[in-house]
């Protein structure tokens, strides 16, 4: 079943009041050929003293499972088949015993102990190497009840980064806009894992393409809710926004600079759509583009250098670059007769991703900056469109699937291997968007 | 919903709101934490205003624009008012030879109506990416409304917007559909 809940106050309640009945809200659905995944044991949480119903073991564990599974290098084993007792074992090296995972062909393993003391939550958890009998690494946390997703995630991150020397994407948020709640599109936000569902707009009119700067915190979209076309700014953190107003024309699509300072506004003025780089209250700081051709879905890359758009100066929509500095565009793609969506990638800033019709639908695909030839990630797998990145430019989120009916589907990049659909059946979710790490 | 004016900027206005999914067991816990807030705030309507922006309804010759027609559940070919759609090809926002007698057929009524005004909607179908489409859908309009300039309608009567494949009449994936949705629709206000 499916509440909505209006009131935040209301939310917090439930949530503090419901915390052990939440349900998985994502479809764990392996699309992808397999390649070979580590099997992983994930201990219950050690109770130090006030989790004694176990629920924040059970959430941390939850989210921690998920998020692990999503990475695409792990297996978890099913925990009805542990011998250990957590609570009669201890979690660090030399309190509890291997020789209780190896049967269970785990290689690696995760164990940790939580103190609850009021509000406030302690949290140590170690992953270990079963073959070698070593630890690889820990993390303790403080905080509250409600940091305890942020808990798992963080601890994903660095489980991550200690097996591929790479941080992991897990502490960070999508936006994307879906007709899940009925015919209008509106924009949402949640995490990688499902959870923090939130609904950033309630209007029954076209809420579309979200899209982040920096932190998660500032997110910039396009609604009709006046009637025209326009860009609004929220923070999500205070739940406010403004729109941002300009003399230019009408606003029909933008990106934040990753220091969420400054705008590129797609403009369209008498029928001619050109780029601009505005600041966030909508005053121009200089063009971007100029003449009578489509300049659309500005993209730019993670040291707020570069900038990538689609255009269709040359006849039909192609890529082009250019400095947000100024100048001259030039021209990136050459195969396909439709590429669109560029997408910087945040690491080594020299990949692109884009979407190219072939044979009537979409495949993702990476081009270098400095030339080569595209490769083609999905291989016509579905029109699959609107690839954005995690922060740790490890995968590729995009919208796959028949108009109408689109989900998101989690890519990892090197392979090509799609891991898993985010989205339920009949949800609807397109234009996706991957925000940098939250703040503190 | 809470407008708060601030600064010189623009309005500053509150947004949404959490969507929590549980499981069945937890209904009843639920009903009860709900139970426990009293300030409960309106879910949807605070924050429309879509039509505030279109034209004025309600007269003698007035349309409803699309996206009026969508929100009712009207939206339809051939419910915009005495003016007739004309269509494009694909990728194209050219006025099409069989559309120029529509235009001027068009353009006669508005002669004859010099008190209206009109805003000229630029719609796409499904294929190709949003951002593009609306762009395109931009294109579309501005070309049906120079049009109807070059047939001696004033400038200042005529307005635009793109809605791109957001609004499509027909939901099929195939070309008959594709066609009826790459249109200039022609909404009238007093």
């Amino acid at each position: 079943m499916r509440l909505k809940l209006i009131s935040a106050a209301a939310a917090v309640v439930l949530i503090l009041a419901c915390a052990g009945f939440a349900r998985a809200q994502i479809k764990m659905e392996i699309v992808g050929p397999g390649s070979k995944l580590s099997a992983l044991a994930i201990s219950p949480l050690h109770n130090l003293g006030g989790d004694d119903e176990h629920t924040v073991s059970s959430e941390f564990v939850d989210i921690l499972s998920r998020d692990l599974r999503l990475s695409g290098y792990f297996r978890i084993i099913d925990p009805h088949s542990y011998i250990e007792d957590a609570q009669a074992s201890g979690f660090q090296l030399g309190q509890f015993n291997f020789a209780d995972w190896s049967p269970l062909n785990a290689e690696f393993l995760i164990k940790g102990g939580l103190t609850i003391n009021g509000a406030a939550i302690s949290l140590e958890a170690y992953l270990f190497d079963v073959a070698q009998q070593r630890q690889d690494t820990g993390k303790r946390f403080h905080g509250d009840r409600r940091d305890v997703p942020r808990m798992a995630r963080r601890f994903a991150d660095a489980i991550l980064e200690a097996m591929t020397g790479r941080r992991g994407p897990f502490d960070s948020k999508l936006a994307f806009a879906s007709t899940r709640d009925g015919r209008f599109k509106e924009i949402y936000t949640m995490s990688l894992d499902g959870q923090d569902l939130f609904k950033v707009t309630n209007n029954p009119t076209i809420n579309i393409f979200p899209s982040f700067g920096g932190d998660g915190r500032d997110l910039l979209y396009t609604s009709y809710k006046s009637g025209a076309p326009a860009l609004y700014l929220a923070d999500l953190v205070k739940q406010r926004e403004s729109r941002v107003r300009s003399s230019l024309g009408q606003l029909i699509g933008g990106a934040l600079t990753p220091d969420g300072e400054r705008i590129v506004a797609a403009v369209e003025r008498d029928g001619a759509t050109n780029l601009y780089l505005l600041d966030r209250s909508g005053e121009m700081i200089s063009p971007l583009t100029q003449g009578r051709s489509i300049n659309v879905s500005p993209a730019i890359s993670a040291d707020g250098q570069k900038l990538a758009f689609t255009s269709d100066r040359s006849g039909g929509p192609q890529i082009y670059l250019m400095s947000l500095n100024g100048g001259p565009a030039k021209r990136l793609t050459y195969q396909g007769d439709y590429n669109s969506n560029p997408a910087f990638s945040p690491i080594g800033g020299d990949l692109l991703a884009y979407q190219s019709r072939n044979h009537g639908i979409f495949d993702i695909y990476t081009i270098s900056l400095s030339g080569g030839a595209p490769v083609n990630l999905t291989k016509g797998a579905m029109s699959s469109q609107h690839p954005c990145w995690s922060p740790d430019g490890r995968y590729i989120i995009f919208s796959g699937g028949r108009e109408g009916r689109v989900k998101l589907y989690l890519m990892m990049v090197e392979s090509g291997k799609i891991i898993s659909a985010l989205s339920e059946e009949d949800s609807n979710d397109t234009s996706p968007a991957w925000s940098w790490w939250l703040g503190q | 919903m809470t407008r708060v004016r601030l600064g010189r900027g623009g309005w500053v206005n509150s947004i949404g709101a959490p969507v929590v999914r549980i499981g069945a067991a937890a209904m009843l816990c639920a009903a009860l934490a709900l139970s426990g807030c009293a300030s409960k705030q309106p879910a949807t309507g605070a924050e429309t205003g879509a039509g505030a922006g279109a034209p004025g309804l309600g007269e003698e010759g007035a349309g409803k624009s699309s996206l009026q027609q969508f929100q009712q559940g009207t939206l339809s070919p051939g419910t915009g008012g005495p003016l007739t759609d004309i269509h494009f090809d694909y990728d194209e926002f050219t006025i099409r030879a069989q559309d120029g007698e529509i235009l001027r057929t068009d353009a006669r009524w508005l002669e004859q109506h010099a008190a209206n005004r009109v805003q000229v909607e630029g719609h796409c179908d499904e294929r190709g990416s949003e951002e593009y489409n609306i762009a395109l859908g931009a294109k579309r309009a501005q070309a049906a409304k120079e049009y109807l300039i070059t047939l001696g309608v004033a400038g200042d009567r005529v307005s635009t917007i793109s809605y791109g494949k957001e609004l499509p009449l027909c939901t099929e994936h195939e070309e008959s559909c594709w066609a009826q949705n790459r249109r200039a629709h022609f909404v009238v206000s007093k």
